[in-house]
């Protein structure tokens, strides 16, 4: 018998598409940010209310992922932006070949940034690298407020969690500061933007975040490609 | 059910191994497993061996090694030289 170290990622074929994408989105300045969160936590309502606030002029898109319909897709195209829906049939995660796949046919060069809303799940769609800048974890306060306690691998590798639906906090059991203490907890440097898609509340930092994300990438990545 | 893909992935990687090694055969192959990776090992497991049974790399088996951080890491595959099979060896008393 004969033990031969192997020392490679399991995901090594995701993570080589991942790669590919990930140059392809750093060559023409595009901030790619991948949208983790539980079903109903409000991924695709956030992103309608960012769609409608963008800066005039921002040229954004939107691969939005989900097992089955296209109803996202017909919601956040209402907003003028180039949308493409990713229906699995079944499976719980986006992988990078997916949005390889269904980003074919737009020009990079044309987009300031490029939004991924995963399959809703916190734990599945954690492993799988799309090639984007920055993983975002949405959580609702529908929820519980242990829950990066409980799914600590997601909080742990988003950098920003946005806290949703803050406009039911006066009918729910939810306490937000346990749950901000919770998720510095698994990850002390996470940024944290408390949001009301429903009213507007929080966007304005929460744009501001978007745009300070871009101008970091742009600092950092080819300058050429980031004019706007 | 991500650990399915994940299953895959292993069994691919092993395929792929193999064909470095002719004249051996994949007996076992290592994982290691962060606990922030995202993967439940007895998920993982069950999803194996479901999946390898009817693949021309069974009989193999999954050995996983929990690690602390958010790793998902292929460790190492063991081979046992596929000419020399122990089951065929009678052993005079």
């Amino acid at each position: 018998m004969i033990q031969v170290p192997v020392e490679r990622k399991v995901l090594s074929e995701n993570d080589r598409v991942a790669a590919g994408l990930r140059e392809a989105l750093q060559s023409t300045g595009t901030l790619s940010l991948n949208f983790i969160g539980s079903p109903g936590s409000g991924k695709t309502a956030f992103l309608e209310r960012t769609l409608q606030m963008l800066p005039q002029g921002t040229r954004a898109a939107v691969v939005t992922g989900d097992i089955q319909t296209e109803n996202d897709a017909i919601r956040l195209a209402r907003y003028g932006y180039p949308v493409r829906q990713i229906t699995t049939g079944g499976a719980c995660h986006l992988d990078a070949r997916m949005v390889e796949k269904h980003l074919e046919g737009w020009d990079l060069g044309a987009l300031d940034i490029l939004f991924i809303e995963n399959i809703g799940n916190l734990v599945c769609p954690t492993s799988y690298d799309l090639g984007e800048d920055a993983k975002i974890v949405v959580l609702s306060v529908a929820e519980g407020e242990d829950k990066p306690l409980k799914y600590p691998g997601i909080f742990r590798k988003a950098e920003l969690m946005i806290l949703n639906k803050i406009d039911l906090l006066p009918y729910v059991p939810f306490r937000p500061e346990l749950a901000r203490e919770y998720a510095r907890r698994i990850h002390p440097e996470i940024d944290i933007i408390s949001t009301s898609s429903l009213r507007g509340t929080g966007f304005d930092q929460w744009i501001d975040w978007l745009n300070a994300r871009r101008s970091r990438k742009c600092d950092r990545e080819v300058l050429h490609a980031c004019t706007r | 059910m991500h650990e399915m893909g994940i299953a895959s992935s292993i069994l691919e990687a092993v395929r792929k191994e193999q064909l470095l090694y002719p004249g051996y055969r994949a007996t076992k192959v290592g994982v290691r497993i962060g606990e922030f990776a995202g993967v439940d090992g007895e998920s993982l497991r069950f999803c194996f061996d479901a999946i390898v049974k009817d693949s021309p790399l069974a009989p193999l088996e999954l050995g996983i090694e929990a690690r602390g951080g958010d790793e998902l890491d292929l460790g190492w595959v063991e081979f046992d030289d596929a000419e020399c099979d122990d089951s065929a060896v009678e052993v005079a008393a």
